[in-house]
């Protein structure tokens, strides 16, 4: 889906673009409106892909005496974060469905978090099969390849949110 | 106060070759992702250690995950790195905008903040035999800091919005909101 959308699509993204809670995100005047939805879009990213990180420099070998076996209970953390994501980006993409959608950008960040999950799923699954008995260091075998794809994942789904704003070729259907 | 806003602004304003680099067709976005990257390093040591000292995950000895902070101090050190660049760049926009007083106050809070723990609280808490349970002041601490850094993140996504514009017939205030005449030309 390039920027040349098909008229059918134009027609979705007109109508989309046209509905009430579409026009309050992009027009509302009020802190409460698009800056508090960016706003609590930052603090999700931050708990979500955080936690990443956190699992994922454990699992490198840093802080060691961190039992892996305990560093699941951040899971809630990040699906914390994921979810108010999901939440705060579906009401980004509804104020702006032709920006996000004609632009390859975000199709981009949407596989990087789809990636970054799948790894975050394969990291947690480590952390699991873990024993709890072993004394630090706790795994036989570091997940290295895994932490480091799941640290460059991140880095990138969070570039290329950033990007978003640069890369937009169209704003609005009718524009 | 709005002197000294003059005087920063014009002082920052002379950091020719970082706006130079900032201003290629680069070099604001990459700033800007490095600026995020480390948002989320930060989140992910300081995050997690402070809920760590309010009772979260308790098993995970105190002292093990403080190993975390240097990622925390590195995420730090990224945005800092990156964020320098912004306000080098186009001084005005942040030395006159009030989200930006906010972002700074409440950064200077939370590492007034994290210096009070490690005074008062990081010798007890962190120790070998150190209790499963933080002490109280410590959990104080880390409510603070986790409201302080979510202030910092609320206050920097919401400086975009509160850019300064020309100042009217009345002139800046205290803290200028406003963008005060200060190369001397014609009214704007």
């Amino acid at each position: 889906m390039g920027p040349d959308a098909t008229p059918a699509l134009n027609a979705f993204f007109l109508w989309l673009e046209a509905t009430a809670l579409s026009t309050w995100v992009r027009e509302s005047t009020s802190v409460f409106a698009f800056p508090a939805i960016l706003s609590v879009h930052a603090i999700g990213m931050g708990l979500a892909a955080g936690v990443n990180v956190a699992m994922a420099v454990r699992l490198l070998g840093f802080a060691p005496n961190v039992p892996l076996h305990e560093m699941r209970r951040f899971a809630p953390v990040m699906w914390t974060g994921f979810w108010l994501n999901t939440a705060s980006g579906l009401l980004l993409l509804l104020g702006y469905p032709t920006k996000a959608l004609t632009n390859p950008v975000f199709y981009m960040k949407l596989s990087l978090i789809a990636i970054g999950m799948w790894l975050y799923v394969q990291m947690t699954k480590r952390l699991e099969e873990a024993d709890p008995r072993l004394p630090p260091p706790d795994l036989n075998v570091r997940p290295t390849l895994i932490a480091l794809a799941s640290l460059a994942s991140w880095a990138g789904a969070v570039t290329t949110g950033r990007l978003l704003a640069y890369t937009a070729k169209r704003i609005l259907a009718t524009w | 106060m709005v002197d000294f806003q003059m005087w920063l602004v014009r002082t920052f304003a002379r950091a020719t070759p970082v706006a130079a680099m900032m201003k290629t067709a680069w070099g604001w976005p990459a700033a800007e992702s490095i600026h995020f990257i480390g948002l989320c390093v930060l989140v992910g040591a300081i995050f997690l250690f402070d809920l760590r000292l309010l009772g979260y995950a308790r098993r995970i000895p105190i002292g093990a995950l403080h190993r975390l902070i240097p990622w925390g101090l590195a995420g730090f050190a990224l945005t800092a790195a990156s964020g320098v660049p912004f306000v080098l760049t186009e001084p005005d926009q942040y030395v006159y905008n009030p989200s930006f007083h906010f972002k700074m106050l409440f950064m200077a809070a939370a590492g007034l903040n994290a210096a009070a723990f490690y005074v008062t609280s990081y010798r007890a808490a962190t120790a070998p035999d150190a209790p499963a349970d933080a002490p109280p002041l410590a959990r104080i601490i880390a409510v603070l800091s986790l409201s302080l850094w979510i202030g910092v993140i609320i206050a920097g996504r919401l400086l975009t919005f509160y850019r300064p514009f020309p100042c009217g017939p009345e002139g800046p205030g205290f803290l200028a909101e406003c963008l005060p005449n200060y190369y001397g030309d014609a009214p704007r």
